[in-house]
């Protein structure tokens, strides 16, 4: 197993290289190039404009520029300064974007999975029922709307009309003046207690199965060990001064998230009762039919623990998708992610930004493709030998 | 603790009747029509019996065995007919209590191979949730991992390999194992559907040999499923033809390998070759088996047989007495000569 990890990230490392250059690559492609665009201003005598080149150092040959490209992005930890916003350094504005684009897909993602997988596998075991049909068509309805207009006709629904979410935007501009925190970090507390709630949950996990073998009290111990955690961390928020400041984000990220949760969840429900069914079809079903096993156990540890492999497998594919399709999401909620920063830059021809903003979003895809990596090895014991 | 090592059969008195299948009728519904899979099918298995049933595919041996254990799809119905195990009815048992006679009192060893196992599951961990559902008393997780270690010993498993996933294991393996999980709770009957054919030969002859043994050793009552008449030879006492979804021959293995009296039986070992026995010529069976939606009037083999007459595409001949615990169905057993068996 710990092979298998080493394997993935060795993989994932020389693929970030790959990426980085080929992102080089595509800019140098461009008609014309940075140095015109740059110095192309008739203000600016030549000498000035052979002085700029230098110091930019687009006289040099490309592979010595791709060779600071790539340092430059990796070990130098620098990814230069934005243009558009003159002083302030490429990495500032990512950093800032980057946890509230995490967030926000992350969430939608987990909840959308949930949902999804769950939907999917009670309408794959009551095949052929009028709740499998409207399950069905809805999913499809979801799956297949165009998306844009999709969300603004929940922006339209949920903020205009009934009025109970904010049209948009991270913030309520009122609610903060006179606010001693500032917005980012009251919402990187907020998800620094969830990551805390997660990886001390993991934790004791290990724990748990490493203190006893039997599954019926490592279930309890589990369950046990999440909800006082979870108790810990609402009894946190409740005593906290930032609490109303918190809330104020939540409210926020609502339409947002649903809106991403709705059109994934689409996907995923389809998918989760098409493996259903063919796993369904097993000869181990039969098996566990004949063992006597009662039929909600065999829907949930035998047919849906195996069907959950393929969803698994597009989840991570769909993860990039999602990722990239950031730019619509944040630019019709005003949502001021890593899609606004990037769709910002290019606007504005900030060629830094969009770099580092493409470069991010390549390092996220990345990153939740190892991740969705290691998970499908926990949950196929048959990747897990191969390495 | 000594109690949850034992394995054992818990079938009654050896030779007294456990389990009676009697005419038992069902069909699939299907689009085109009814499709007669088992026809008026009666036997009995006594305890610590052996017994086999033989035929083609599609002749209806699978479809008995899952209606033992009550298992057929949803476009079946037992038409009529009864399963008696000790003298109750399986039929006319609700679902749940169905469910809880499962793999207790009848078990199953199915078709070897990768399938009948949950790929991600342990598969001393498999057998585990079946001694969960029906082991009478609750056992320790201790308690559990000592038996499944003591069953994997009985079929020749080191019990250290319980740890181990499906994927690991080779195909014979994967047969013993099923095997073990199959005597988990000491049922009173297993039902080894085609347990040796998706093995080599080698590794088939060891497995029916463990499994004879195990039958011997425990008294336990084994209903054998195959098209292999070889393997039928190997292990079973008792034996019975099937054709076209009806038993047509009943008797002891000896009696019906030496002296067929179904022309079907008579055929089907003609057209095997006996590796130790006189060397002959082989014979094939020619023609298919019946469309079972629309059977052929009379004796369903009359369209094959080469002593069928107009009084059996007239006539379904009943299953008729013709020896000592012999019995056919067929208007002509006398003439039916005798072959040499197929010696093992």
């Amino acid at each position: 197993m710990v092979k298998y990890i080493a394997k993935r990230f060795g993989q994932i490392f020389i693929l970030f290289y790959v990426f980085l250059a080929l992102l080089f690559l595509l800019l140098d492609l461009q008609p014309g190039d940075i140095s015109q665009q740059f110095v192309g201003n008739p203000n600016i005598p030549p000498e000035a404009k052979v002085i700029m080149v230098r110091q930019l150092g687009l006289d040099q040959p490309k592979i010595v520029q791709l060779g600071h490209h790539l340092w430059n992005y990796s070990f130098g930890m620098d990814m230069g300064v934005s243009w558009s916003s003159y002083p302030r350094e490429v990495a500032d504005i990512l950093f800032t974007a980057l946890p509230r684009t995490v967030f926000l897909f992350l969430t939608a993602t987990v909840l959308s999975f949930w949902l999804g997988f769950y939907t999917g596998k009670l309408v794959a075991w009551r095949r052929g029922t009028v709740v499998e049909k409207s399950v069905m068509v809805t999913s499809i309805f979801f799956w297949t709307v165009f998306y844009p207009w999709f969300a603004i006709l929940m922006l339209w629904f949920f903020a205009s009309q009934l009025g109970w979410f904010p049209i948009g935007k991270f913030i309520t501009v009122e609610t903060w003046i006179g606010s001693p925190f500032s917005a980012d970090s009251v919402f990187i507390l907020m998800l620094t207690s969830i990551a805390a709630v997660t990886l001390v949950y993991g934790i004791l996990r290990l724990v748990i199965d490493r203190s006893t073998d039997d599954p019926r009290s490592r279930q309890n111990l589990h369950r046990i060990a999440l909800w006082s955690l979870i108790a810990v961390a609402t009894v946190f928020w409740a005593f906290n001064s930032r609490r109303t400041y918190a809330m104020d984000i939540l409210w926020h990220t609502v339409v947002p998230v649903l809106t991403l949760t709705l059109v994934n969840f689409a996907g995923t429900t389809l998918l989760t009762r098409s493996s259903m069914l063919e796993t369904l079809r097993e000869d181990y079903i039969l098996t566990a039919r004949a063992k006597g096993v009662p039929e909600s156990t065999i829907r949930d540890r035998h047919a849906a623990r195996n069907a959950m492999l393929p969803v698994t497998t597009s989840l991570v594919l769909q993860l990039a998708v999602v990722i990239a399709g950031g730019v619509i999401t944040e630019q019709i909620f005003s949502w001021p992610g890593l899609g606004r920063a990037l769709l910002g830059a290019i606007t504005a021809e900030d060629i830094p930004v969009a770099m580092g903003a493409l470069a991010l979003i390549g390092v996220l895809s990345l990153l939740a493709h190892l991740v969705a990596d290691i998970t499908y090895a926990f949950l196929d014991p048959r990747i897990r030998v191969q390495g | 603790m000594a109690q949850t090592l034992e394995i054992e059969s818990r079938g009654g008195k050896a030779g007294t009747p456990l389990l009676e299948v009697q005419n038992l009728v069902m069909h699939y519904g299907t689009k085109e029509g009814d499709v007669s899979a088992v026809e008026d099918v009666t036997f009995t298995l006594n305890n610590g019996e052996a017994i086999g049933l033989v035929g083609e595919s599609g002749c209806g041996k699978t479809s008995i065995a899952l209606t033992l254990l009550r298992l057929l799809p949803d476009n079946s119905v037992v038409k009529s007919g009864d399963v008696r195990l000790d003298g109750e009815s399986l039929i006319g048992l609700d679902e749940e209590q169905m469910r809880r006679r499962r793999w207790r009192d009848i078990s199953m060893v199915f078709q070897g191979a990768m399938n009948s196992w949950n790929p991600v599951y342990r598969i001393g961990d498999q057998i585990r949730e079946a001694l969960r559902l029906h082991w009478p008393e609750t056992l320790t997780y201790q308690e559990e991992t000592e038996r499944i270690a003591a069953l994997f010993e009985l079929v020749g498993l080191n019990p250290a390999t319980m740890e181990r996933y499906p994927h690991e294991f080779s195909g014979g393996m994967r047969q013993r194992a099923v095997i073990a999980m199959a005597l988990s709770c000491n049922p009173k009957v297993i039902i080894a559907d085609e347990p040796t054919t998706a093995l080599d030969v080698i590794v088939q002859d060891q497995i029916l040999r463990e499994l004879k043994k195990i039958q011997k050793e425990l008294g336990m009552s084994i209903i054998y499923i195959s098209h292999d008449i070889a393997v039928i030879a190997e292990v079973t006492e008792r034996m019975g033809v099937m054709y076209a979804g009806k038993l047509v021959e009943l008797g002891s293995t000896i009696e019906v390998f030496h002296r067929p009296k179904h022309p079907y039986s008579y055929l089907l070992l003609k057209s095997t070759p006996s590796i130790t026995g006189p060397r002959r010529k082989l014979a094939p069976l020619e023609g298919e088996p019946p469309n079972l939606i629309e059977p052929p009037s009379g004796c369903r083999f009359h369209p094959r047989c080469p002593f069928a007459t107009q009084q059996c595409i007239d006539e379904d001949p009943p299953l008729t007495t013709v020896g000592e615990g012999h019995s056919v169905a067929c208007w002509h057993w006398q003439e039916v000569p005798e072959i040499g068996g197929l010696q093992k």
